[in-house]
């Protein structure tokens, strides 16, 4: 298990990590987001050994992140860095024994991964020559070649193209499946929704919303969106279980609290006139994400206001 | 993975991505080639200028006064060589002929008994009385053989092969000259092959940080390593480098031309080589760690000052110290490390370092590169994940972003 514990990390006046804890294990795939600035780079540089935390710890399965652990990490920077003027195989072959292969394994892999994401015929090419799509590729590739049993990837799937951010997906769910613990940083909501089995979201520098993603989505409740003939007024007589979330000419739409019943609010919907169309739906992570960044920034304008009050 | 397997793995890359590069692989057999028609112009020279002698060169006229028996022609042409003669008809005649300023006689044999030979001006004895003396000694020895009834030997004993002349001594001009020569070759030489494997270094130490695949590197090698292999990589390249260009030019002067070789290059070669090995590890340290603190090759002029500075301090003096290999600022900047590669091999070329001092200062710069080595590492440590903007070497310092 990989596990942040209360992680500080400060650049001259700005704090980038200010207490970040959670945990990715084996076989995890952990979508890693954040607004920018939040840390996020920070924190898996951090994880990597490329910087050194002024506080808190990582460990991977209880010991420190040392050099032999850091050997068995995969890892993608968030600026793309390969020898422009190297191979591709050839500079597959070398990241690979620089993590202790053997030069014939390293070179098999290296074969391997460069089939696996498309690149068979650029195989001797300079990566310069390569395409942006192409040199990405071989990054991943460069974060596979040692068969790493952790995965940290800042940003793997910015600039692909469609088809390529499927390649990258399905590698990462067949390395999560292979019981490696993946991490990777994104913007793109949608797609992690779609792939990730969790995510932590972080802000400021410390973890607002972190776990499962389907006890995330369930743990919000439910969208309920109801249309009836005779206009929106019963939105007005619902109990307090359920909040009304926005109103418009032909319907409204209410959320339910975790595990309430959908029936009552039917119900009250249905005295006002004929159901014309009802979906319930369950929140999108977009929306969890910018609930939970955008808690922070209230709490701690709220926990600014008490320390004033106090003074 | 053993420390010695990373840094091995590190250099061999180094190694292998400069002999990739066709400029550099037809540059250094360009050079080798040079060097070695250089190392037998001497040769071609020496070939086409015996043929001019033959074919070009005017017989001197010697003036005669009587007979000139077959002998005596003998011996006078073992000294002159071809000699066109003037028959005159006295001694009076044969001096008058000599001191005419229109004349290029110089010099007349009487009777086969006595030589005259033209007063040259000058503090020195001229080639001409040095010729006369000589020729004068052959005819003695004629005279002296024939009168002993050895005649059949005479043309043998003109023609003789003088024995070997072995010089010996201190103040052998010989030595001096190889001193001078080498001093001044190597200095050129030491700057010049440091300032250029340095900013090699300090090249591809940018390269790995403006590509970021530094970040790559430090994951899964500690820096001190990375750094080690990089330094050590551009080392086997200069050593290499230096073997082509310079080994069969010298292996050609040492079979064809061994004569043009000054006695003691020899071992001053081998000093020359060891200096540029130590200054090489000093300055390729402190370059490595200036380098790491900018991210833009426009850049690496300017951080590397401080060193560019040190190793001119140590070509200057070097230089002036030839002129003064045992004065006391000689001696002094001969023990300093960053001096010592240039004035420590100047002393040993023309001055007169005991070995205690050899040795001593040796082991001083081995300690300053230890010292470097560690210097070095620390400023790496701290500059080079740091992209971008130029590093202030006291942040690199202090800060140990690793």
């Amino acid at each position: 298990m990989l596990e942040f514990r209360d992680l500080y990390r400060s650049f001259g006046d700005v704090i980038a990590l200010d207490g970040l804890s959670f945990t990715v294990a084996p076989g995890e795939l952990c979508g890693f987001l954040g607004p920018n600035g939040a840390g996020k780079t920070t924190a898996m540089r951090c994880a990597v050994g490329v910087i050194q935390p002024d506080g808190g710890s990582i460990t991977w399965q209880d010991g420190p992140i040392d050099l032999r652990v850091r050997r068995r990490t995969g890892y993608m920077p968030e600026e793309r860095g390969l020898y422009p003027k190297m191979r591709v195989h050839e500079q597959l072959v070398y990241l690979g024994r620089l993590h202790e292969m053997a030069t014939a394994d390293a070179a098999a892999s290296a074969s391997h991964w460069i089939d696996r994401l498309g690149l068979g015929d650029r195989s001797d090419s300079p990566v310069e020559e390569l395409s942006l799509g192409n040199q990405q590729r071989v990054q991943l590739a460069a974060s596979l070649v040692h068969d790493p049993e952790l995965l940290v990837l800042d940003e793997p799937f910015s600039g692909l193209d469609p088809i390529a951010t499927d390649v990258m997906s399905d590698v990462l769910l067949e390395r999560a499946r292979a019981g490696v613990a993946v991490m990777f940083s994104s913007h793109q909501l949608d797609l992690v929704e779609d792939l990730c089995e969790t995510v932590a979201v972080i802000s400021k520098g410390r973890l607002v919303l972190g776990g499962n993603v389907a006890e995330l989505k369930a743990s919000r409740g439910r969208r309920l969106r109801i249309e009836v003939d005779g206009g929106t007024a019963w939105s007005q007589r619902i109990g307090v279980d359920a909040e009304v979330v926005s109103v418009d000419e032909v319907g409204a739409t209410v959320l339910l609290p975790p595990g309430a019943d959908a029936a009552p609010v039917l119900d009250i919907a249905q005295q006002q006139g004929r159901l014309l169309d009802v979906h319930l739906e369950q929140p999108r992570l977009s929306e969890l994400f910018r609930n939970a960044v955008g808690t922070t920034e209230d709490t701690l304008g709220d926990e600014f206001q008490r320390r004033s009050e106090v003074r | 993975m053993s420390a010695v397997r990373t840094v091995m793995l590190i250099a061999g890359r180094e190694v292998r991505q400069r002999l990739r590069s066709k400029l550099f692989i037809w540059t250094t057999v360009l050079i080798s080639v040079l060097m070695v028609g250089a190392s037998l112009i001497p040769t071609i020279v020496s070939v086409f200028s015996i043929d001019d002698e033959v074919v070009d060169r005017e017989p001197l006229t010697v003036a005669v006064v009587g007979d000139l028996d077959d002998a005596r022609t003998d011996a006078l042409e073992a000294q002159l060589g071809p000699v066109d003669f003037d028959p005159v008809a006295d001694t009076q005649a044969a001096s008058e002929l000599l001191t005419d300023p229109d004349s290029s006689v110089f010099l007349a044999i009487i009777d086969g008994r006595e030589v005259l030979v033209v007063e040259e001006t000058g503090p020195f004895v001229g080639p001409n009385r040095g010729r006369a003396l000589s020729i004068a000694e052959a005819l003695a020895v004629v005279d002296l053989l024939e009168t002993a009834g050895a005649s059949e030997i005479v043309e043998q004993v003109l023609t003789v092969e003088p024995l070997p002349v072995q010089v010996v001594g201190a103040d052998d001009p010989e030595e001096e000259f190889a001193g001078i020569l080498v001093a001044n070759i190597g200095v050129v030489f030491i700057f010049g092959l440091l300032m250029f494997y340095a900013s090699m270094i300090v090249n591809g130490i940018i390269e790995e940080k403006g590509s970021r695949v530094v970040e790559l590197l430090v994951e899964a090698v500690p820096v001190k390593q990375l750094m080690s292999g990089k330094v050590l990589g551009m080392g086997l390249i200069a050593i290499g480098q230096a073997t082509v260009m310079f080994v069969p030019a010298a292996t050609v002067l040492v079979v064809v031309n061994r004569d043009l070789i000054p006695a003691g290059v020899g071992r001053l070669a081998v000093m020359t080589v060891v200096w540029f090995l130590l200054g090489y590890a000093f300055y390729s340290l402190l370059c490595a760690g200036l380098g790491s603190l900018v991210s833009r090759p426009e850049e690496a002029q300017a951080v590397l000052t401080p060193a560019t500075m040190l190793a001119l301090a140590g070509y200057f003096i070097g230089f002036a110290s030839i002129q003064a290999p045992d004065a006391t600022w000689s001696v002094v900047a001969g023990w300093l490390p960053p001096t010592a590669p240039f004035v420590m091999l100047v002393r040993q070329a023309v001055g007169d370092p005991s070995l205690f001092e050899v040795l001593g200062s040796m082991v001083l710069l081995l300690l300053a590169i230890v010292g470097a080595a560690l210097a070095a590492a620390r400023i790496y440590e701290g500059g080079i994940l740091r992209v971008g903007a130029r590093v202030k070497m006291r942040e690199a310092w202090k800060s140990r972003a690793l």
